[in-house]
């Protein structure tokens, strides 16, 4: 749904905290896609990435009022729902992370080049989930979030130098894979 | 110890322009760019949106504190028990302070039908911690924890009416964890986890 010429985050805030619970869609609608994504990518499964996600918009509703900076709410959320994804991944262990997403069927409407770009997905899905969930955690919020480390750091809670030094280790690791598969 | 080019880190991290980076290092930058937008891409097939569904959760109006201990009680559920090796010492201890603050004759005065309990997590980098629940309603700010001796231990005593109670800590106003050494843990009706702590009445 079009967001263009909702409010901004800290009068979206007011309005739900005033009471105006409809107003929580703006947030909804704005931040899911990304948020998706994310969980999507650490967690390997669509549906494990939903549940976390709605987990997250709920449990962020009802604690909206602890959100110190509204105008920062897109870190806020970001923290909510690595810490959800991190409760679901120590429910299940690492070895076990799904990539639900199926390997793309050829069609004969594909290109080459499609297929290729599809073949390379699945490598680069694959080497992902192989990091450790911290490694996987920082390589997605900085290269496909596009978080600075100063944003990781307010979601993650962690110092920028370990941030960065995971990134990194990430960065190595898939480079590896992409190198071993060229 | 890095083992590719620090080069390519400084490239990735914006601290080397593409045009400075050395041309046998550009392939390996392009590549880590090109994986990136690959994972960045929309994600395939019909985009389900989870406004309907966050939003009928959160218009649904929140079960009173009696019902949603009565929930808890009459619904069948699995139980998470957890007690972590590290932490077996200061298990005991909660429990025995839990036990002695029930039953002891030391305690401060108590109204009939109320007991004592002891919050206590371990949160060396926090600057705050609070312990949110369906005793205040999930409130922060009612019961503070704190770190006398800055020693990352983080404890609050408080006076309780005697019940079954859902609780986590709040750590830095924003961070909700579940206190792993509580007596249970439980997944509550959206999936999360909450800690349970039992408040006895002290005996009259």
């Amino acid at each position: 749904m079009d967001v263009r010429g909702a409010p901004p985050d800290a009068e979206v805030v007011a309005l739900v905290l005033a009471g105006d619970t409809e107003a929580f869609g703006f947030v909804i609608r704005r931040y899911e896609a990304g948020l998706l994504r994310f969980a999507t990518r650490m967690l390997g499964s669509r549906d494990a990435a939903q549940d976390a996600v709605a987990e997250s918009f709920v449990r962020a509703y009802r604690h909206l009022a602890t959100c110190r900076e509204p105008a920062r709410l897109r870190t806020w959320l970001y923290r909510i729902v690595t810490n959800r994804c991190k409760s679901h991944l120590v429910r299940r262990s690492v070895a076990d992370v799904p990539l639900d997403d199926a390997p793309p069927v050829a069609d004969p409407a594909d290109t080459e080049a499609a297929l290729e770009r599809a073949d390379l997905l699945v490598l680069v899905e694959q080497a992902l989930a192989d990091l450790s969930p911290d490694k996987r955690e920082a390589f997605v919020l900085k290269h496909v979030e596009g978080l600075s480390y100063e944003e990781m750091a307010v979601v993650t809670g962690e110092r920028i130098p370990t941030l960065k030094m995971r990134v990194h280790r990430a960065r190595e690791a898939l480079l590896k894979v992409l190198e071993d598969h060229a | 110890m890095s083992v590719i080019d620090p080069r390519i880190h400084q490239a990735l991290d914006g601290e080397l322009a593409s045009e400075a980076v050395p041309a046998e290092l550009r392939r390996a930058v392009a590549q880590l760019v090109a994986a990136a937008d690959l994972l960045a891409a929309p994600l395939p097939g019909p985009a389900a949106s989870l406004e309907s569904r966050v939003m009928a959760e959160i218009r649904r109006p929140a079960p009173s504190r009696a019902r949603r201990v009565m929930g808890w009680l009459v619904t069948p559920r699995a139980i998470i028990l957890r007690v972590r090796p590290a932490w077996s010492v200061a298990f005991a201890a909660v429990v025995a302070a839990l036990t002695l603050f029930t039953t002891g004759h030391d305690g401060p005065e108590l109204a009939e039908h109320e007991g004592i309990a002891q919050f206590v997590g371990r949160f060396p980098e926090a600057q705050s911690v609070h312990a949110v629940g369906t005793f205040n309603d999930w409130r922060p700010g009612s019961i503070a924890l704190e770190d006398q001796d800055h020693d990352g231990v983080w404890r609050a005593t408080v006076v309780l009416p005697a019940g079954t109670y859902e609780y986590m800590f709040v750590v830095d106003g924003e961070r909700w964890v579940p206190d792993h050494l509580a007596e249970r843990l439980v997944a509550d009706d959206f999936g999360r986890e909450n800690s349970i702590v039992i408040v006895r009445a002290a005996p009259r």
